[in-house]
């Protein structure tokens, strides 16, 4: 019966196909607006390592002293670690798997045995210090190599693990491992190539564009004060503090690095807490740690998205009022199918007649608007693909957000039936309840 | 089998109250050939309606084959109208946009029948009604005396026990009229109860029984005619 049903629907269809393609308009307007700017909500909030996200936590610490608090924070806490933090909690065997971060820089001059090649001319590269537990927290994959070994995370070495593009850029995307690159005129081996690796958001290191790209070259840690690599990040400070040398920056309560570990079980979270709580306790005997809310915390990968407003206020009420505009659309498609469903009232006398139930016509009618909103849905889609692509155009670091993925496009199709379906309902149900005699007098 | 017992419709509007059909009356039989005659707006229409199930009735006892109409739903009133009557009406009432096959076709899909028993009754039906060369024409596509007769083949698809037809030949010259007229008379014969509105005396006088309606009422209510005892004594 159901296909009956469709039949006379694409006949309907062809018959008043100006009606329809105003139908099929409104509710592709509303869903390609409401889907654009849903996208990008959802894609901002999304969890970008669901299989990790509950047991990858970021260290805050706030060694503050007595005085004014940290006020950017809701908490007090400030977003990142000092240096003699990172150094010290970094001692702790606890944590499956744990690394230091710091977004930093180099320049790096392309190997002259290939001359004049593309790259050829030095250029400035974004840089990620880690440690070697880095790779395998993020689940980023090796195409070559692996990462360095531990003891490069104590004694420093110069090696560097690049990605995919990079590889391309400076090796024509050959296997590179053992090959050197220059960067700040050291020579550097490199020891493994990733994949491509965007996380949307950017999760390990929110205090530098949520949605930015991600480097795409790692080196370790430990060379930060061997070579003294600059911050490229934030660094921020709250002490009255001379800081004229790179070792002065590095004994400061400057807050410029970044902490991560990977905890796998409630016991362990419960004894890291209490390690750092010793460590705390420790520092307070040296001085340090004196404000009120001194003290450690740990947020796993969505809190630590929601603590830093990842999915701001405004895009929610955006998406509030593309909502809106979807139901403004829906009245409107109401509408048009009370003409279109009024304008059939004489079959509908006829089907009546020869014996169709109540029930018939209104499951008719809503197949009916099934199919239109099936092509509304198809069409929002595409104006949405437009749409994202209008935001890509006008935000440029919301440049990865701009895709649709399979649950969208899913949650697209849904949107415009559900809501085509609940334009279809008072039309269906006014037009099987209509009194058939009325229609069979004249035609 | 219908049995009418003092049926009462009343049309209500914000200003007036129409009795359409007061006290009305009648028993109709197995196979009769029924026309039924009126001045305008006397209330034919409404009691072809109410006969059929289309419209509703405000007191009285309806009693078709067996059942009591009043006490059954929409479903199935609607199985009920599906099985066992047949509409004809004065404007044809094709589907405008499906074929003469698909218009024929329209209660067979309400009745369930596989396709295979659909496609074998729509070509009788059509075959009967002598337009089976032209089941892909659109109903514009034709004369209005085919056009009804494509409406009786519609009707009779579904093999009903009654017949309603609202002034079918109406909208006929009276060529065209004697033809349809000449069609149900055979269909009568095979034993389909019709109940026919007619404004034409002549149609009328060649059905077996006439019944006459002033007023919401049958004016001249009378059991079956003696010949009819005799002939079947
Ligand atoms: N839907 C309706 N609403 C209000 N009044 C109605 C309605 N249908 C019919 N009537 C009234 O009921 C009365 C009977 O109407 P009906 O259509 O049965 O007459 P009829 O005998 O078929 O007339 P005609 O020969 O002109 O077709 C009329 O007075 C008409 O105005
Ligand atoms: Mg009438």
């Amino acid at each position: 019966m159901f296909a009956y049903y469709f039949k006379l629907s694409w006949l309907g269809i062809k018959r008043t196909p100006m009606l329809t393609a105003l139908m099929v308009i409104a509710i592709g307007l509303g869903i390609g607006v409401s889907m654009t700017v849903l996208t990008v909500n959802y894609l901002m909030g999304k969890d970008p390592i669901p299989a990790k996200s509950h047991q990858l936590y970021h260290l805050q610490l706030n060694a503050m002293g007595k005085g004014p608090e940290w006020n950017y924070t809701a908490d007090g806490y400030p977003w990142q670690v000092t240096y003699q933090d990172v150094q010290n909690v970094h001692r702790s065997e606890i944590p499956t798997r744990k690394t230091r971060s710091l977004a930093t820089g180099v320049t790096i001059v392309p190997d002259n045995t290939i001359p004049n090649e593309t790259g050829a001319t030095p250029f400035l590269e974004s840089t990620r210090a880690i440690d070697r537990d880095f790779f395998a927290m993020f689940d980023i994959n090796f195409i070559f190599g692996e990462s360095w070994n531990k003891q490069v995370d104590i004694d420093a070495e110069n090696v560097a693990v690049i990605n995919k593009e990079l590889n391309e850029k400076l090796f024509k995307g050959e296997n590179s491992i053992g090959k050197q690159i220059k960067l700040n005129a050291i020579l550097y081996t490199i020891v493994g190539v990733i994949e491509n690796w965007q996380p949307t958001p950017r999760f390990y290191d929110l205090n530098n564009g949520n949605f930015n790209s991600t480097e795409r070259l790692f080196i370790p840690f430990s060379l930060l004060p061997i070579h003294e690599l600059p911050s490229w990040g934030n660094n921020q400070g709250w002490k009255t503090e001379t800081v004229n040398t790179y070792q002065d920056k590095l004994r400061s309560e400057t807050t410029w690095n970044q902490y991560w570990v990977e905890i796998t079980s409630r016991d362990q979270l419960a004894q890291y807490k209490e390690w750092l709580a010793g460590y705390i306790s420790q520092q307070k005997k040296l001085g340090r740690f004196q404000s009120k809310k001194a003290g450690a915390t740990l947020r796993n990968v969505n809190q630590w998205m929601e603590y830093n407003h990842v999915v701001s206020n405004d895009s929610s009420i955006l998406v509030g009022l593309s909502f809106m505009f979807l139901a403004v659309c829906i009245i409107n498609t109401i509408g048009l199918l009370l003409a279109k469903f009024l304008k059939r009232a004489p079959e509908v006398g006829v089907r009546r007649a020869l014996g169709a139930s109540r029930k018939a016509i209104f499951i008719q009618h809503l197949v009916d608007v099934t199919l239109i909103g099936l092509m509304g849905g198809l069409l929002g889609l595409a104006l949405g693909q437009l749409g994202l692509v209008g935001v890509k155009n006008l935000y440029s670091s919301y440049s990865q957000l701009v895709y649709m993925d399979t649950s969208l496009i899913i949650a697209a199709i849904a949107i415009s039936l559900g809501s085509s379906l609940l334009a279809g309902l008072y039309p269906a149900w006014l037009i099987c309840r209509t009194n058939p005699s009325v229609y069979l007098k004249t035609q | 089998m219908l049995i009418m017992n003092n049926i009462k419709k009343v049309f209500r509007t914000d200003l007036v109250e129409t009795h359409a059909l007061r006290d009305f009356s009648l028993e109709v039989n197995e196979g009769e050939f029924v026309a039924v005659t009126g001045p305008s707006g006397s209330g034919k229409t409404t009691f072809l309606n109410v006969t059929g199930m289309l419209e509703t009735f405000d007191g009285g006892c309806y009693t078709l084959d067996g059942k009591d109409v009043s006490q059954l739903n929409d479903n199935q009133r609607s199985k009920l109208r599906n099985e066992k009557i047949g509409f004809i009406f004065q404007s044809f009432n094709l589907i405008p946009d499906l074929n003469l096959f698909d218009n024929v076709d329209v209660p067979l899909r309400y009745r369930g029948f596989s396709a295979k028993e659909r496609k074998s009754r729509i070509e009788n039906a059509l075959e009967r009604v002598g337009l089976s060369a032209r089941m892909k024409h659109l109903p514009s596509q034709l004369s209005g005396g085919q056009q009804q007769r494509v409406a009786i083949a519609r009707a009779l698809a579904g093999e009903p026990r009654f017949l309603l037809a609202d002034e079918p030949t109406g909208n006929l010259d009276s060529l065209m009229a004697r033809q349809v007229m000449q069609l149900l008379e055979e269909i009568n014969q095979q034993g389909t109860t019709i109940i026919m509105v007619t404004h034409d005396a002549e149609l009328a006088r060649r059905a077996q029984r006439n019944i006459h309606i002033v007023d919401g009422q049958v004016s001249d209510y009378q059991q079956l005619q003696p010949v009819l005892d005799l002939a079947e004594a």
